[in-house]
């Protein structure tokens, strides 16, 4: 990943910033978060269109669950993915099993779920603590650029490339099938497996972006770039690329935010998303007149 | 042989304990267009999502396909967000391109949309945003949808709702050019006696049960004088 960092020192001394945008770890933040921004703001846009906001803060939180789980078993900070992919996977597909044979709103038992995997989570972090300090958390919890490594980045390069060419060969299929599921289902889409299978792309897409973002706010990074991109997009097209920009401005916005004034990336990030969010509206607004 | 489209034999939907159609046992032939008539909650609707395979039943239902196989279906209600910034263009390039419409709609699929949208009377409304449309307009597109490619069995749920003397009498043009030029055998769920006179083939008359079913003016006549349906 070298080349990519110093392509970032190199154009943040030919712009000028200040010597500490110059830094190796922010140049690591840079490189993840535009990373980062075609992926969960490619996905945001679907997320929302499917009505998978709430289901996806969720899975935000099973993240952290599953972070505790890894931990408690002895397993180190650095090496708990796969706790936390195997918890979020099991969380997301067992939630989607309930909302689609009950008769009860998705928000309720989306509800039902978040309630169950945060009492688990810090019912565990109580075994967790006796292993390591719990302020060693708080990088997953709320991210930092400070914990990237090159082993993180190209995990989510290999991944968000998968993920990537995915939803792009099924990508009609699952905007037909977010729209009107009796249309698709009755032009033969398979509309179970999409509804299944894309709960497995948003849990791999939220577990392998942890580190950046962190796996409370996690959820408003493939929340928020759409709710914004809907306000000023004008078609499906729009919508996408509206979505991937914000995330990539909000993200860049927010690394140099905690940069400047050593907050967390996390917070910084997603302050800077809803900034995004409520200039959005006004924008829309006048953009329909 | 039986040129039976659509077979029903004993067909019982029960939702939530509720009995919604009991023991319907019904031939619809290929290439015709078969209504379905009766009262509000006489279970038309909750019929054509179990030939869907969307709802469970008891009983048998056989679809007789001799042909490409594709199913269209007219939803009563389109419940989509109509705040999701997708065009018109856009909506009916998903089933008509593998392209991600996201990246751009292509050269032979935009050909395919404008002549959907001429054959609806829509033409040049590609641009439009879905939910700009009113509900007649996106009524038209939703059939535009259904109909191409032209389907062998086309599942309308009372697709004249919301569509003005003018739009009703292209959609007739439309479904009657599919049954006599594709051999689409059409099942429509109505309540516009007019239309029924004028375009079916055979007409059921359900409440439940199948009370009554045949020519089209017979079993107009006999509902009325029965009051059974309020066609």
């Amino acid at each position: 990943m070298g080349w990519a960092y110093e392509w970032w020192i190199d154009l943040a001394r030919a712009l000028g910033l200040p010597e500490a945008f110059q830094y190796p770890f922010v140049a690591r933040g840079v490189v993840a978060i535009l990373m980062l921004a075609p992926m969960l703001g490619g996905l945001s846009h679907l997320v929302v269109a499917r009505r998978l906001a709430f289901f996806s803060t969720t899975l935000g939180q099973a993240a952290l669950t599953g972070l505790v789980i890894g931990v408690a078993a002895g397993q180190a900070l650095d090496e708990t993915y796969t706790p936390i992919l195997g918890f979020c996977l099991l969380v997301g597909v067992v939630m989607s099993y309930v909302r689609r044979q009950t008769t009860l709103p998705p928000d309720t038992v989306i509800g039902v779920f978040m309630a169950f995997t945060l009492g688990l989570g810090i019912c565990l972090l109580v075994a967790a603590t006796r292993r390591f300090n719990i302020h060693q958390i708080e990088a997953v919890m709320f991210g930092s650029v400070l914990t990237i490594t090159d082993r993180d980045l190209l995990l989510v390069f290999v991944l968000g490339s998968l993920l990537g060419v995915v939803v792009a060969v099924a990508y009609n299929l699952v905007l037909a099938d977010s729209l009107s599921p009796p249309i698709a289902r009755a032009r033969g889409a398979p509309t179970t497996a999409i509804d299944y299978g894309f709960v497995v792309i948003v849990t791999i897409a939220i577990t392998v972006s942890l580190k950046v973002i962190g796996a409370l706010l996690v959820e408003a990074m493939i929340v928020v770039p759409a709710a914004a991109a809907r306000n000023i997009a004008g078609s499906t097209r729009g919508y996408l690329w509206w979505s991937i920009a914000l995330a990539a401005i909000a993200g860049l916005s927010g690394l140099f935010i905690s940069t400047l004034w050593r907050v967390p990336s996390g917070g910084a990030i997603v302050l800077a998303l809803s900034v995004c969010f409520f200039l959005s509206l006004p924008i829309g607004r006048l953009s329909r007149r | 042989m039986s040129n039976a489209a659509v077979e029903l034999e004993h067909v019982t939907i029960r939702r939530e304990g509720r009995l919604v159609v009991e023991d319907a046992c019904l031939e619809i032939n290929a290439g015709t267009i078969h209504v379905l008539i009766g009262p509000n909650g006489a279970g038309k609707s909750t019929l054509l999502a179990a030939m869907l395979g969307q709802t469970a039943f008891a009983g048998t239902i056989k679809l007789h396909f001799r042909g490409s196989g594709d199913v269209g279906y007219v939803p009563q209600s389109f419940v989509a967000d109509r705040t999701m910034p997708i065009t018109i263009g856009e909506f009916l390039a998903l089933q008509r391109q593998r392209w991600p419409v996201c990246l751009g709609v292509r050269k032979a699929a935009r050909a395919r949309v404008a002549t959907i949208l001429e054959r609806v009377g829509l033409a040049g409304m590609e641009r439009r945003r879905l939910g700009e449309l009113s509900g007649g307009e996106l009524r038209r597109v939703l059939i535009g949808n259904a109909i191409d490619p032209a389907p062998e069995l086309l599942l309308c749920d009372e697709p004249a709702t919301g569509l003005d003397p003018a739009a009703i009498e292209q959609l007739d043009r439309v479904l009657c050019e599919l049954r006599d030029e594709h051999g689409t055998t059409v099942v429509m769920v109505s309540h516009d006696r007019a239309q029924v006179r004028r375009i079916a083939n055979r007409v059921t008359l359900l409440h439940v049960q199948i009370k009554d079913t045949g020519q089209p003016a017979k079993v107009l006549e006999r509902a009325a004088a029965s009051a059974e349906a309020m066609v």
